[in-house]
């Protein structure tokens, strides 16, 4: 069946769509603010600082480069933003182009493993077993109604805008595997609904890594990591500040209650 | 008689050697190394509804590839199974080639297969600059357990713009 092709404006583009799509309308009809094409990746390339990436990446308000969704569809090549980067910030731009390089990791990973990517690369380091895991993503996390307001608000921004922070990914994923104990491929599948950039081989591959069935251990946070790269925007509203806050804790501590029968300190 | 008869069949002949531009999701840039060869060929993508299913795709991944593909000169986007729509789309451009960008995804493969198999058209696949340049024997010897077994034997190279600029 063909479809159109011809638009007077992105109203129109869009309500096309939602009558086109029904099914993916009814799964989510927000759109993106970001807008697809050439054209506007390479305004968004011009903004690139990969000077001052390796200092601020880590905060949610750092200088990210928001390229993953044209890298994801080809829009741009990782060839030209490579080079772009090293024009524009020299020597200091190693460790974004080292970012990139993550991407074309996870590619010939995935060249490699193929359907497998859905699999276990390797066995977890929590001390749990794959069956101590439960499938499925419950619905207070998928509906951002945990209670928490960071995690809540994650779960809003990447319905609304399809994209969220890779710090804002590491703490979500990680809330997801170990907190929750869902199984990661349950929230890898609720990226890639969502993700602009959404790429089994980047997605899967940075869940398994945060499980630790494709790294040595399981990434996890404490609040004192989340709040000081948010500048507690969250905590400061958050009902759990005080009272019960899951992620309150020395890592130690945090260790002994999430994996209590792991076998090594992973600090 | 005869000449007319020649030269019809040359010219279906001709037309029938056309390539197709098949554009996926992999890469949707419209200066892309496929659409610069093949700059007057029709080109077409084709929304997987399979795909959409199977990642339960939203309706903001769907938008963002739409605006990238209305950027195509010329794309003709289609919707529903892709095996059946790039063999219509072959036959109605006259065309029993497909040149294509190389995309590592397994369902690719398996698509590329069976549209030669039972599409009967050839199938080229072109692949995008890579993001450094190595020799099919570093290729092979590349080491993927983990990123830094990965990433320290071609670091110096791909920190460097000279290497990038000649090739
Ligand atoms: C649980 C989880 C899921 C993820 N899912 C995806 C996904 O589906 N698609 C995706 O492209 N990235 C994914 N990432 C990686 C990373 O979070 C995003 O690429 C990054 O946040 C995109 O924002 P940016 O473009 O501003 O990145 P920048 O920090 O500006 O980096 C520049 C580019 O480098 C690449 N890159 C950076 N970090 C990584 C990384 N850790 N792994 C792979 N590539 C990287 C991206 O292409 C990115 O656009 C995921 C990370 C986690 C922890």
């Amino acid at each position: 069946m063909k479809l159109k092709t011809e638009f007077g404006d992105r109203e129109e583009l869009l309500t096309y769509l939602r009558a086109t799509f029904t099914a993916a309308a009814a799964r989510s009809s927000d759109v993106a603010e970001l807008r697809g094409g050439r054209k506007a990746a390479e305004a968004v390339l011009q903004q690139i600082q990969p000077q001052r990436y390796a200092a601020t990446r880590n905060h949610l308000r750092g200088t990210v480069s928001r390229l993953s969704a044209y890298l994801r569809h080809g829009v741009l090549t990782l060839a030209e933003v490579r080079r772009f980067a090293l024009q524009r910030g020299g020597k200091q731009a190693e460790k974004f182009v080292t970012e990139l390089a993550w991407r074309e990791y996870w590619q010939r990973v995935y060249a490699k493993i193929g359907r497998d990517i859905w699999k276990d690369r390797e066995s977890g380091k929590t001390g749990w077993r794959p069956a101590d895991y439960t499938d499925g993503l419950p619905e207070d996390i998928a509906q951002a109604a945990t209670g928490l307001r960071c995690m809540d608000s994650f779960a809003t921004e990447l319905r609304q805008t399809g994209y969220l922070h890779n710090h804002a990914r590491m703490w979500l994923a990680a809330y997801v595997v170990h907190w929750r104990r869902i199984r990661w491929q349950a929230g890898a599948r609720w990226f890639l609904t969502h993700l602009l950039d959404g790429d089994p081989a980047s997605n899967n591959l940075s869940w398994q890594w945060v499980a630790s069935t494709f790294s040595v251990k399981p990434y996890y946070f404490n609040r004192d990591n989340l709040e000081q790269f948010t500048d507690g925007v969250y905590c400061r509203t958050c009902q759990h500040y005080r009272n019960g806050c899951p992620f309150d804790g020395s890592y130690d501590e945090l260790q002994a209650r999430l994996f209590p029968r792991a076998n090594q300190a992973y600090e | 008689m005869m000449n007319c008869r020649r030269g019809c069949f040359r010219a279906l002949t001709k037309r029938m050697n056309d390539v197709l531009v098949w554009i996926h999701g992999d890469d949707l840039n419209p200066q892309s190394r496929v659409l610069q060869a093949h700059p007057q060929a029709p080109r077409v993508f084709v929304f997987d509804d399979a795909v959409s299913e199977h990642y339960q795709l939203s309706l903001k991944r769907i938008a963002f590839l739409y605006e990238c593909l209305l950027e195509i000169p010329r794309i003709e986007i289609r919707r529903g199974d892709v095996f059946a729509e790039l063999v219509a789309a072959a036959q109605e451009h006259q065309c029993n080639r497909i040149v294509t960008t190389e995309s590592v995804a397994p369902r690719f493969a398996r698509l590329c297969a069976k549209l030669r198999r039972e599409g009967r058209l050839a199938v080229e696949t072109i692949p995008t600059e890579p993001f450094i340049e190595l020799s099919a024997q570093e290729n092979a010897r590349l080491d993927l357990k983990r990123f830094s077994r990965f990433w320290n034997p071609l670091k110096a190279r791909a920190l460097s713009l000279n290497q990038s600029f000649d090739w």
